[in-house]
């Protein structure tokens, strides 16, 4: 009897100092993962200097940075770039996105099989292959360096219907009875997409218009190659980077960059932390059957 | 107000599996047909090529004379009934028996009158206003009849629509869809798998195969006279008693002689034998459990019990013969003493025989009804 | 024990059921693994089959169409035959006005379309320009001005859009025939044509696929298919800035670059042991991206998830919070945080770790310090994403399964072995595959953390211009916005991007387990 007890008291020990451990990695984690926002916020609002430094807490604090990004550089251009970037293909996107999935989870037609291969085929290929004749061809167009704004719209919006897999794997899941049924109501595919679907796919909708809406201020590869170095023509990340690319920007600009960083991870991380809900909803439905 | 006739209708997948083979039906207006089988027997297939939600590879199915082959589903004035209800989960009740109604374009009030109409006659006025995942199977399942019967469609489809109730809702609902049936009078199809469905509700049953009907008929017809083995082992719980034994042919009078004991095959088989002039060979005998009788001691067939599963009204009793042969035997409880029914315990012998005007002949190789 | 006699089992043949049972751990799994080995070869030769089945196929196909086309014709009535040289005048015989003419317009466009270009274009197309531009002395304007001569990129560009307007017009041809012969069947068996009103209609019904395909595969072969065509043409081509087509003419020079990057010669140039370099490097990295942010993200999301840690939304909340600031804030600010002068080696003087200036640590300088960091930086980035997915199928594992586990008597590690890890592995087999696949062609992470440093004098001289930590997508892009400019060259890497993708995911998609029987774990 005792030695029962005794074993349940360990047991119960061996709990509390498992949980105590998790907690500390846990903790220890967190502070890792935080450290460098907290940094950069710091940073952004020093005045004493503009270079790196080896410390963290400023010792003038001020808006300095902030206001010096908004009259000294073209930021304000580049976060509006940006912003009717992300609002054009977060639509566009989604549309295109949505109807490509919803036509290979619900319709079955001829060809049907050898078109996701192709897609994936197509997929296989380093999308940046096809700069060098789309840039030939947008700049044709005029729309490349100061223009580059609906050029990345296309860019971006084109082809992203080979996106389809996250939400194909969420269309799958509505049980197919429910098309069904509703063909057998009296209703034309047409509107089994719009009136039994749509309803059942907002997590799925505002998945994909929030990921769509992310993307362009995180991508760099394309819209450095089609800015081409002109400023009126970058998003936020190839002026922020552009700002600090020389070692001599880099001790002019830094702390600005700093501030830059700031003004675009604020508002991202408020509209990306206010839907998470519908995100990790994607994530974890869409992605690992993708 | 329909009559459905499919005419060799055939359908093959496109990884070249066949599910049903020339099917050949004429459904009579306001008959209650049920397609019963095992699964894939291509009785759901045949059901949705009537709806239209599958192409039919060849023949045709006519409505009310019209060849429907190329309409779509929407235009073929049907509803149906699925299995997992298929329910739009976000519409409520209401909505959910209002769909085709509003595709349809009808005013509101029309709409509204006949929503509740059909709400009544199935008894969930009170639910109209939830949504379907906060009612209960047997209430999810009305609401799915309700919306197919809402707008007085000419032929009612119904896709295996009780096998996801439990045992007694399921006896409730069976009971309910007869009571429905006089009340909406159309033409119905009904696909199940379960043969005390087919047979409590079927006017006719068509009973599948690997995608040949096996044998089309009456409850009546299909259970006394099966056209072959299949048919016979596949309707009627318990299941038929089957055995190869002899025909054999003494003063003109045909008997079997099942383990040893030789049976007398009387009334009308005995007659129709002797017209066909049968020759006498090896046989497949089916007896079904109910038709097996207790035979005094040392005479008949000597069985020996393994199972004795006792029913209340009745005893099912597993048993062996002599020659391991498994024979399942139903007793009625009424009137057995209770010697008697010790006697019946598992490892006890007992003695059976045959009704002789109720046994059903089989070839060995067709494997059909020897009286056919 | 003399009782268990096993005789010997030859683990290099296939073993039955009974046989593989017997086997113990360790024989076990060295026969699975001879057995993907044996297999290898199958595929391939089960490659080379399928790849003989779909030619085969495509040549009956190709022979049922001209049966097809040739019997339409002969038994086809004179509205049909009609038809096989006026595109749509089938249509506008019988009746369907608007779908005929649009067949006679696309007929006419093409037409005047080959007549004035596309033959002018085509005829080009096999020397990509003979006429190279040159600068002439103009006495009227008392200067040099330019006399354009053939523009190579052009003329590839125009063939190629030939060449595709030519198959979309023999496929229109053909379509048009086809239509004639329904419409014939139709009308002979008595029954009516669509009218022009119900054909609309099935666009929003039958035909809905066609509706909603129409702009998304419109936009796939505009800004994918093309292009990806026009690469692999360049690729045979000496495409680069001193070759720009316009100002100097550029030509195919057929298999040279292939040669260039697998030839062993050890000269200046020496390509193939850049690619060498870049592709063992990407390889590594991609398997190290992949792997530790695989384990260390499970890992966390189990603590999390733990039975008996509170405040799981707050833990959950902070990592994902990082993750929802853009990747390039992030990577660039950490980047200079781990510069020379950075914020890291300034806290590691004043904490006293570093004595001196002198004493700094490289982290961006250092083949192999640049190398760690940055899997290391990319765990910091990819940890909360995995941890998420990992939470979705850590909570989706039947509770019972433990409970039996449990009562079977075993322990937390042993459930973790013997179930999670199974589990998990089974449901993510292809989000792995996919995560391994993103990393071979992880851009950001590199060209912000170290922009392909520290550069290797190797490398550079190899002609690659490339550094320690360049991936092949990073090459890519410097080879392509360089001033070089080496298109030909990055045409080439993008090629074996796809080779070495397709390959891997050849292969696991053989090996994983997932792919298969879908409801094994169900």
């Amino acid at each position: 009897m005792a030695e029962k007890q005794k074993r349940h008291m360990s047991q119960k020990l061996k709990n509390k100092l498992s949980n105590g451990l998790i907690y500390t990695v846990l903790i220890v984690v967190s502070v890792i993962w935080l450290f460098p926002f907290f940094c950069l916020v710091c940073e952004s609002f020093r005045c004493e200097s503009t270079h790196q430094v080896g410390y963290i807490i400023p010792k003038v604090w001020g808006f300095d940075n902030y206001i010096n990004l908004f009259t000294k550089t073209d930021f304000l251009i580049w976060y509006k770039n940006t912003f009717i970037i992300a609002v054009f293909v977060s639509v566009i996107q989604t549309i295109m996105v949505l109807t490509m999935s919803y036509t290979l989870s619900r319709l079955r037609f001829k060809g049907r099989k050898s078109l996701m291969n192709i897609m994936l085929i197509l997929g296989m290929f380093p999308g940046f292959i096809t700069m060098i004749v789309l840039y030939k061809i947008l700049s044709g167009m005029g729309l490349t360096g100061a223009n580059s704004v609906p050029g990345l719209i296309l860019v971006y919006t084109a082809s992203s219907a080979m996106g389809y897999y996250v939400s194909k794997g969420f269309f799958d899941t509505i049980s197919r009875s429910l098309d069904e049924a509703a063909r057998i109501d009296g209703a034309t595919r047409f509107q089994v997409l719009t009136k039994v679907i749509m309803p059942l796919s907002k997590p799925i909708v505002i998945y994909t218009i929030l990921t769509a809406f992310m993307a362009p201020w995180g991508d760099f590869m394309f819209a450095k190659y089609i800015a081409h170095n002109t400023s009126r023509g970058m998003n936020v990340a190839v002026g922020l980077q552009n700002m600090i690319s020389t070692p001599s920007s880099l001790t002019a600009n830094y702390t600005m960059f700093c501030a830059g960083g700031v003004l675009v991870a604020v508002p991202i991380t408020i509209l990306f932390m206010s839907l998470q809900k519908y995100y990790v909803e994607g994530v974890t439905g869409g992605a690992v059957k993708g | 107000m329909a009559r459905v006739k499919l005419t060799n209708v055939k359908k093959v997948y496109d990884n070249k599996v066949v599910a049903v083979q020339d099917f050949n039906l004429d459904i009579a207006d306001k008959e209650f047909v049920v397609f019963v089988g095992p699964s894939g027997c291509g009785k759901s297939t045949t059901l949705r090529m009537v709806a239209g939600l599958e192409e039919i590879s060849e023949g045709t199915i006519e409505i009310d004379d019209v060849v429907v082959n190329d309409l779509q589903p929407k235009d073929r004035d049907i509803s149906m009934v699925f299995q997992n209800y298929a329910l739009y989960p976000h519409l409520t009740v209401f909505e959910n028996i209002a769909f085709p109604l509003r595709l349809r374009k009808l005013p509101q009030q029309e709409v509204f009158e006949k929503v509740t109409e059909a709400a009544e006659i199935l008894g969930i006025t009170e639910y109209l206003n939830r949504k379907p995942r906060a009612l209960s199977g047997g209430q999810r399942q009305r609401v799915a009849i309700g919306r197919a019967m809402v707008r007085h469609p000419k032929v009612f489809l119904m896709d295996e629509p009780l096998s996801n109730l439990d045992a007694k809702l399921r006896n409730q609902m069976r009971a309910e869809i007869i009571l429905l049936r006089k009340r909406i009078d159309t033409t119905f199809i009904y696909v199940t798998h379960d043969q005390t469905e087919a047979m409590t509700l079927g006017d006719r049953i068509v009973i599948m195969k690997d995608g040949f009907i096996m044998q089309v008929g009456t409850p009546d017809e299909v259970f006394d006279h099966p056209d072959n083995l299949f048919v016979a082992e596949f309707i009627g719980a318990p299941k038929m008693n089957t055995f190869k034994t002899n025909l054999v042919i003494e003063d003109g009078e045909y008997y079997v002689t099942p383990f040893g004991a030789k049976i007398l095959v009387d009334g009308e088989k005995g007659e129709q034998l002797k017209k066909l002039n049968v020759e006498p060979q090896e046989i497949i005998l089916g007896v079904r459990p109910e038709h097996i009788i207790l035979a005094k001691e040392n005479e008949g067939i000597k069985c020996t019990v393994m199972v004795n599963e006792m029913m209340g009204s009745e005893l099912h009793l597993h048993t062996t013969t002599d020659d391991d042969t498994h024979l399942i035997v139903r007793v009625p409880t009424i009137g057995l003493t209770h010697k008697q029914r010790n006697d019946l315990q598992a490892g006890h012998d007992f003695y059976i025989t045959f009704q002789g005007k109720v046994m059903h002949l089989f070839d060995v190789e067709t494997e059909n009804n020897l009286l056919k | 024990m003399s009782e268990y006699k096993v005789e010997r089992i030859n683990l290099f043949e296939d073993l039955s059921d009974f046989d593989y049972l017997r086997l113990n751990k360790f024989q076990a799994l060295l026969y699975k693994f001879i057995k993907v080995i044996r297999v290898v070869p199958k595929w391939f030769l089960n490659l080379f089959v399928l790849v003989g089945k779909y030619i085969k196929k495509f040549f009956t196909y190709i022979k049922d169409e001209f049966v097809d086309i040739y019997t339409t014709f002969v038994y086809g009535d004179w509205k049909t035959k009609m038809s096989f040289f006026i595109m749509g005048f089938g249509s506008i015989a019988r009746g369907k006005v608007l779908r005929g003419i649009l067949f006679l317009v696309f007929q006419v466009v093409f037409i005047v379309y080959l007549c004035f270009g596309g033959i002018h274009w085509l005829s080009k197309f096999k020397t990509l320009g003979d006429t190279k531009a040159s600068t002439v002395y103009d006495p009227n304007l008392d200067t040099y001005v330019r006399v354009d001569g053939d523009d190579s990129f052009k003329i590839m560009l125009y063939s190629l859009l030939t060449i595709i307007f030519i198959i979309a017009f023999i496929w229109t041809w053909r379509t048009n025939v086809k239509q004639n012969k329904i419409m014939e069947d139709i009308l002979k068996s008595g029954k009516k044509l669509k009218s022009t009103k119900e054909d609309i209609q099935s666009l929003l019904d039958e035909q809905f696929h066609k509706t909603l395909l129409a702009i998304p595969l419109t936009g796939i072969m505009t800004f994918t298919v093309f292009p990806i065509i026009f690469m692999i043409l360049v690729a045979f081509t000496n495409y680069d800035a001193a070759h720009d087509g316009y100002s100097n003419l550029f030509t195919w020079v057929g298999l040279t670059n292939f040669n260039a990057l697998f030839s062993m010669n050890i000269g200046s140039d020496n390509l193939s042991f850049a690619f060498g370099e870049i592709l063992s490097w990407t390889l590594i990295w991609a398997f190290f991206a992949t792997f530790t942010n695989y384990f260390l993200g499970m890992f966390v999301a189990i603590m999390i998830n733990k039975k008996g840690i509170k405040l799981k939304k707050l833990w959950r909340g902070i990592l994902v919070l990082t993750s929802a600031v853009p990747q390039f804030v992030s990577l660039l600010y950490i980047s200079k945080m781990f510069a020379n002068n950075g914020l890291a080696n300034g806290l590691l003087m004043e904490w006293g770790f570093i004595k001196n200036i002198s004493g700094i640590i490289k982290f961006w300088g250092v083949k192999e310090i640049a190398r760690t960091m940055v899997i290391i930086v990319n765990v910091w980035i990819g940890i909360p994403y995995t941890m998420l997915i990992c939470t979705g199928i850590l909570m989706n594992i039947p509770k019972d399964l433990y409970e039996s586990s449990q009562i079977d008597g075993a322990t937390a590690f042993q459930q973790f072995v013997k179930i999670t890890m199974p589990y998990m592995l089974f449901v993510t087999g292809p989000y792995l595959l996919t995560s391994f696949i993103g990393n071979i062609n992880n851009f950001n992470v590199i060209y912000l953390l170290t922009g392909g440093g520290p550069s290797n004098p190797a490398l550079l001289t190899s002609g690659g211009s490339a550094g320690d930590t360049d991936l092949l997508i990073t090459w890519l892009f410097n080879l392509t916005t360089g001033a070089e400019s080496k298109y030909y060259l990055a045409a080439v890497i993008g090629i074996m991007i796809f080779v070495v993708v397709s390959s891997i995911s050849v292969v696991v998609y053989n090996v994983m387990p997932s792919t298969k029987n879908e409801e094994d774990f169900s």
